[in-house]
């Protein structure tokens, strides 16, 4: 190149003539600040929008955050999945643009990843508002959040909850609170909810929920009602009917009653983890199509003072002071990821808002036994009520007094299942039981006196199939151990047994019966092995293997299984280098007993994958294979940091803004005099607008000297050195003047 | 009635002075001169691109940002442009066998169409090679504008031309877009570039 030289010889001239104009008027925010200068830069507004003809109304909105610098949207599932309350077909995305006004449409998203009984959705922007498509990499470096930990919130700790106070209306609006309660439901290990006192909107459903570092802790969500009992909280704003008038006629957005639910990240990160990764998972449909014919219903509802897995250690009816841990449990059937739930508790006929859950949508499956409460927090004395209201009606409650003593009658605890071996002692895993002829269980008793009417119930696929009633011979405290023999031998399916002291149910426990006597677990899912050919058909003949290359168009996993009841739930895992990415629970729905189930991922990249098939939360099998080298590529925008640099190109003659000045930024390895007009020499280039207003479209390094380079048609060249930005300045804005010449 | 005019005495110079003023504009004049000469040939400067992978050499206009990143040989994009960047692209395409330039031109249309906004094809026609061969072209035009949400971007429009020639077996497309408003003028960019182009 050999009129380099002399250009920059040339430019090194001017540059000794001028006088370069690069103020920095850095934000001087506090640490903070800054955080939620970040926070309200990456919360969005998102419309589900419905086309009638050329037109488009408004069907739902909700917030949202952005996770990812490529447009990695977290939200409610609710007000973005097309149900039956929101119909809509496209999504379109607003973005903060001015701190001070309200968010613009700017994007299209689709969804990447949905689970609508978490209510949690992620989205990715994919076209431009006009709807061209935005090409790979052709998005703009957007603001958006670190993830935090959602294990680590404490009761008391702060929380600020990010939002739009109402129908995009209104800027980004900040509230702030505190968390005074876990809620615990089967969904999770933890917390299925923190409950926070802060004002929330119900239009701030979607939006995120953080701690006091600024990271992403939760979702503020709450499931708006529909029909008449959610009407008071439905707005309408569009002539969808198109008859002229706005009004009652015309469907409404829902937006919900206030919130005081926050769903933890930590469960939407396999959720994350997959739409990060877009992966893609094609898994046979499993639940059955046609939605309940009759309405939801809860019954059964009984406390327990703790869990054993999912199950109740013990039925209790009351609770002695400075009980510290409580759960609801109740049977449920009929139940869709649409049904919403809420839960009223009244503390001597007030309302208790520390424990009551408002309404939200319903984690659960179709049937079986649920339980929502919590532990390590201080229940005050006196008679609660616990009542549920499924879809806004009252569907059953019960009552339980917490105060005085610890009451000293009999009571039965901790079921567990099992086989006996040749000892006699009870051996298994406690909660599934392989085919055989006889199920035994084992309890503890408390406080039994002698002569104490007692029975044990045991119901296999909802019926009784078997009742002992007797009076209590043994001692007062102990274990012992009871079982079932059906006649023609234990079928696969649920089962469950109810134990009850004088007519009052005092323990239950379910189990699962399914597949062969296998060691150490029972042997359901067998032969679990991978393949990659150009369909699931294809794959089910194909050479098994653990290793695949990089380029590999699908990778299938198969599995045989045998003995398996329709209805059973079984929980199918996958993981890429050791994290969850997707995890699904359902009823089985195939004959008892068949080969090759087939689950896919449509272009995986490179990793470690590991499949896992369980049920009742016991891992039963697992396999991995390797794609590539067996590693995940390095996410680059997923922990992206770094300064956002933006500012204004003035004329030095008049002040005003100069627009469509390119301004290239140089990297560290070279000078500006050094720079040759290449690309791989550049660092980002940013254009300003008719305001002379510019933003470099990615993040750049703390610490690092850049050097800056302008050359523009009608003004004199401008070339300068040694740009070092520091770590407490992750926003700066700078003035550049323009000389005429 | 006479008038006193007030005329200043006549200021009387040398012959020495009067050649000495006349030599110090001369000096002046040549100095413009040199430098607007310096100032055309600087800006006129040229830079050679070579790639003996694809068996391409060309020449582009000096300050021009060359990029060799994308899914091209090369572009070069004149950065001191205010408004849409002058470009010049050169990409090659395997062909198959049964493919047509007309089929390689609708393919581009058709993802263009996905991508740039208002993209319109304005026509085809033929384009003579410097070695006499004739080449197939379109035009078409586009609005471009900042892609940031966040800026009140200026929209252009924007004229294109893609020229097209099979060789060896793959296809040769130089794409030239520029500012509608300079098209015609910066068109002579194009045929210095296709001039100087080997492949």
């Amino acid at each position: 190149m050999g009129g380099a030289d002399a250009m920059v010889s040339r430019r090194l001239g001017l540059i000794a003539l001028l006088a370069l104009l690069l103020a920095g008027p850095a934000l001087a925010q506090t640490g903070f600040e800054l955080e939620l200068d970040r926070i309200r830069r990456a919360t969005v507004f998102i419309y589900q929008t419905r086309s009638i003809g050329d037109d488009h109304v408004i069907a739902c909105v909700s917030a949202g955050t952005l996770i990812s610098a490529d447009g990695l949207i977290i939200t409610n599932a609710h007000g973005v999945v097309a149900g039956e309350q929101c119909d809509g077909d496209s999504l379109i995305v607003a973005l903060n643009v001015d701190l001070t006004e309200p968010p613009i449409p700017k994007y299209r998203a689709e969804i990447a990843r949905a689970d609508s009984g978490l209510d949690v959705a992620l989205l990715r922007i994919t076209r431009e508002l006009d709807g061209r498509l935005i090409a790979q990499g052709g998005l703009p470096i957007l603001p958006f959040v670190n993830i935090g930990d959602s294990e680590l919130v404490a009761i008391d700790d702060n929380l600020i909850v990010a939002g739009y106070p109402d129908l995009g209306n209104r800027p980004v609006a900040i509230a702030r609170g505190t968390v005074i309660a876990f809620i615990a439901e089967p969904v999770a290990r933890g917390p299925s909810w923190f409950k926070t006192r802060a004002e929330i909107p119900g239009t701030m459903s979607g939006g995120g929920a953080y701690n006091s570092v600024g990271e992403l802790i939760g979702i503020p969500t709450s499931a708006p009602l529909s029909g008449p009992v959610g009407a008071a909280n439905c707005r309408f704003i569009d002539d969808t009917n198109r008859d002229g008038l706005i009004n009652s006629s015309d469907s409404c957005i829902p937006t919900g009653d206030f919130i005081s639910t926050i769903r933890p990240i930590g469960l939407a990160q396999s959720l994350i983890r997959g739409a990060r990764l877009g992966l893609d998972i094609d898994l046979p449909p499993n639940e059955p199509g046609a939605p309940p014919l009759n309405p939801p219903a809860v019954s059964r509802l009984f406390f327990a003072p703790s869990l054993q897995g999912d199950m109740p250690a013990t039925v209790v009816g009351s609770m002695p002071a400075n009980t510290r841990s409580l759960y609801l449990f109740f049977d449920y059937d009929n139940m869709t990821a649409e049904t919403v739930y809420e839960m009223r508790v009244t503390l001597d006929g007030a309302p208790n808002t520390v424990f009551s859950l408002p309404p939200v949508r319903w984690s659960g499956g179709r049937r079986g036994l649920w339980h929502i409460g919590g532990r390590e927090q201080a229940w005050a004395n006196g008679a609660y009520e616990f009542t549920l209201l499924i879809n806004g009606a009252n569907a059953g409650s019960q009552q339980i007094l917490v105060g005085g003593g610890a009451a000293n009658t009999g009571h039965f605890s901790d079921i567990v299942f099992g086989t006996l071996d040749r000892s006699g002692a009870l051996v298994g895993n406690g909660l599934i039981l392989p085919l055989g002829s006889i199920a035994y269980a084992r309890f503890l008793y408390a406080n039994m006196s002698a002569g104490t009417r007692w029975s044990a119930i045991w119901h296999y696929a909802g019926a009784e199939v078997a009742r002992t009633t007797d009076t209590w011979n043994a001692d007062r405290h102990g274990a012992t151990v009871i079982s079932l023999a059906p006649a023609n031998g234990l079928l696969p399916g649920l089962y469950r047994l109810e134990l009850y002291i004088e007519g009052a149910l005092s323990a239950t426990s379910d189990f699962v019966v399914a597949g062969q006597q296998g060691a150490p677990l029972p042997d359901l899912f067998r032969n679990l092995r991978y393949s990659s050919a150009e369909s699931p058909a294809a794959a089910r003949t194909a050479q098994a293997a653990s290793s695949f290359p990089a380029s590999v168009n699908a990778l299938h996993a198969l599995f045989d299984w045998q003995q398996i009841a329709v209805g059973t739930p079984w929980t199918l895992r996958w993981l890429v280098d050791d994290q969850a990415f997707f995890q699904a629970t359902r009823p089985w729905t195939r004959a008892d007993t068949g080969s090759d189930f087939t689950v896919s991922i449509a272009s995986p990249p490179e990793g470690n994958y590991r499949l896992q098939l369980l049920v009742n939360n016991l891992l039963l099998v697992e396999a991995a294979a390797t794609v590539g080298i067996g590693q995940l590529p390095i996410d680059r925008l997923a922990e992206l940091q770094g300064l956002i640099l933006s500012g204004r190109v003035l004329d030095a003659a008049n002040g005003s803004g100069i627009p469509s000045v390119t301004i290239v930024l140089i990297g560290e390895a070279y000078a500006a005099a050094e720079f040759e007009w290449t690309q791989e020499q550049v660092v980002a280039l940013a254009t300003s607008d008719r305001n002379g207003d510019f933003q470099f479209d990615r993040p750049l390094a703390f610490e690092t000297p850049y050097s800056v380079v302008i050359e523009a048609d009608g003004y004199i060249p401008l070339a300068a050195d040694q740009f070092l930005f520091s770590a407490d300045q992750p926003y700066v804005n700078i003035t550049i003047e323009l000389v005429r010449g | 009635m006479a008038f006193d005019t007030g005329r200043s005495p006549a200021i009387q110079i040398t012959q020495r002075q009067r050649w000495s003023i006349a030599l110090s504009y001369l000096l002046i004049a040549i100095g413009l001169a040199l430098g607007l000469n310096q100032r055309d040939a600087s800006l006129n400067l040229s830079s050679v691109y070579r790639n003996v992978e694809a068996g391409i050499t060309a020449s582009y206009p000096a300050r021009w940002l060359l990029d060799e990143s994308g899914d091209y040989v090369f572009r070069a994009r004149d950065m001191s442009h205010r408004g849409y960047q002058t470009l010049i692209e050169l990409r090659t395409l395997p062909v198959g066998p049964d493919s047509a330039e007309r089929n390689i031109l609708d393919h581009l249309s058709l993802q263009r169409a996905q991508v740039l906004v208002d993209y319109t094809v304005l026509g085809y026609d033929t384009y003579r090679l410097p070695d006499e061969t004739w080449a197939i072209s379109m035009s078409y035009s586009f609005v471009a504008r900042d892609s940031s949400p966040f800026l009140e971007g200026v929209s252009s429009i924007v004229n294109g031309l893609d020229i097209l020639t099979l060789r060896r077996g793959q296809a040769l497309i130089i794409t030239f877009r520029a500012d509608s408003s300079i098209y015609r003028r910066e068109l002579e960019t194009l045929r210095w570039f296709i001039q100087n182009l080997e492949f």
